[in-house]
């Protein structure tokens, strides 16, 4: 969406709208309402939430080790001392992190590749943060690689390329399980999923 | 008579892309109605029944309502996995490559049978041998041959004689094999060895399922791949997105097997 097609609209406005129709999932109607709900706002609320996308992009930056999304480097997880610093969980994006530490089960650093290998769109190793992961494996110190990307067709692919760059070192690469999710129903579960499931049983306590 | 609002389709899944919050949006290459962009609502969800059936190189039974824009995918079973080929990264970018030239080469609203058939057959087989180039190459060559550009490789383009071993030369843009006599003014003119001759129309002559088993030294694998993709992306008219990771595989793969 253009100036242009916002004729009427106040040229302030008519940019505000242009602005937040390229938010993702974002179209030109929901940009207008979203428009027209700032402009309603108390005048704080709507400087508070400038000043917010202010500061969230001149403070965030990647995190030196892990590249998770911080605003000081090393980010919080790195730098504490409670973590087993042998072992890394290599996740696709920053929001997995949170989904993991909800968790509460895992102790160790993480490593955020920022997205996936997917050969259909371009996306090879060097436009990931693999680089990164394999210099932070050289010196020798981590001992296990929790591989936690995605289940998908490429999360996959980005496993087994990590996992075949580390053969034959001293590093164990590991995987999380795939199988049931909790609330799911085995009539409608696709044939792979089942398999791996049935591969991965374990004995009922 | 007006088309009914649900239908059936069995289907290749091309690929598959986040849409909105939890949906995704699936390429399909179905046997009926050719290429076929779908939408499986909440998809993403963890406890979605549709995701894991909707995984690019998986054939799928679907039912389908038809809608404004785009069909909704209603059920989903799997009929094939291709899970050999999935267990192995060359393997599987070389599906991916599959699918990104049925993509290509397919078209909506257009059914071809073969098309569907050689993606088919192609992704056993690559499964089959994950560390063969052969299925790749055949399929890049009947791909040609089902959407009517088969590049000529008996006689020479201009002048129809008889190809003399080993002075001809090939151009994906005149359309084949040329003689010496016959040198068109044509920038992709290349040379073709005689050995990559024979293998063309071995392969022109094969099926995937019952691909020969051929030993091809590394020069004459290059020599096979840089005419049947200089081809293909001829046609297609636009790169070959899964090749430059293709060849970073097999960089790696020597770089391994060179001992330091």
């Amino acid at each position: 969406m253009t100036l242009e097609h916002l004729p009427s609209a106040a040229p302030s406005l008519a940019r505000l709208i242009q602005e937040l129709n390229k938010l993702p999932g974002i179209g030109p109607k929901s940009a207008q309402r979203l428009a027209y709900f700032i402009i309603r706002l108390p005048e704080e609320e709507a400087f508070d939430l400038a000043a917010a996308i202010t500061a969230v992009k001149q403070t965030i930056m990647f995190c030196g080790q892990c590249q998770n999304l911080t605003d000081a480097s090393p980010c919080s997880i790195c730098a504490s001392s409670q973590r087993n610093r042998e072992q890394i969980c290599v996740v696709e994006e920053p929001l997995d992190v949170l989904a993991l530490e909800r968790t509460h089960c895992y102790r160790g650093l993480y490593h955020v590749l920022h997205g996936v290998l997917s050969p259909l769109n371009g996306v090879g190793p060097d436009q990931i943060k693999l680089r990164e992961l394999f210099a932070r494996l050289s010196d020798g110190a981590v001992k296990e690689v929790v591989i936690a990307t995605n289940p998908t067709l490429e999360g996959e692919a980005t496993a087994m390329y990590i996992s075949r760059h580390l053969a034959g070192g001293n590093v164990k690469v590991t995987h999380l399980a795939r199988g049931l999710p909790v609330g799911g129903s085995l009539e409608y579960t696709d044939e792979l999923t089942l398999s791996r499931a049935f591969q991965g049983r374990q004995a009922v306590e | 008579m007006p088309p009914q609002r649900t239908y059936r389709a069995d289907a290749l899944v091309l690929r598959s892309v986040p849409l909105g919050e939890a949906d995704l949006l699936v390429t399909l290459f179905t046997r009926e109605s050719g290429k076929v962009r779908a939408v499986a609502k909440g998809a993403r969800r963890s406890t979605a029944k549709l995701v894991g059936h909707l995984e690019p190189l998986t054939v799928t039974r679907l039912a389908l309502s038809r809608g404004r824009s785009l069909d909704v995918i209603n059920q989903a079973e799997t009929l094939e996995n291709f899970t050999p080929l999935k267990t192995n990264l060359t393997a599987v970018t070389r599906g991916l490559q599959v699918a990104e030239l049925v993509d290509g080469f397919g078209s909506e609203a257009s059914p071809n049978e073969p098309l569907h058939s050689l993606a088919l057959s192609t992704l056993a087989a690559i499964g089959q041998a994950p560390d063969d180039e052969l299925p790749l190459l055949h399929f890049q060559l009947h791909l040609l041959a089902v959407s009517g550009l088969m590049p000529e490789l008996q006689n020479c383009v201009e002048c129809r004689r008889d190809i003399e071993p080993d002075r001809h030369r090939y151009s994906a843009d005149g359309g084949g094999v040329f003689c010496p006599d016959c040198t068109p003014d044509q920038a992709g003119l290349r040379p073709l060895s005689l050995r990559a001759l024979k293998v063309l129309r071995l392969l022109a002559r094969s099926r995937a399922a019952d691909l020969p088993s051929l030993r091809l030294e590394p020069v004459l694998t290059q020599e096979l791949k840089a005419i049947l993709t200089g081809t293909v992306q001829y046609w297609l008219d636009k790169e070959i997105r899964t090749n430059s990771f293709l060849n970073h595989l097999a960089q790696d793969q020597t770089r391994r097997q060179i001992p330091r």
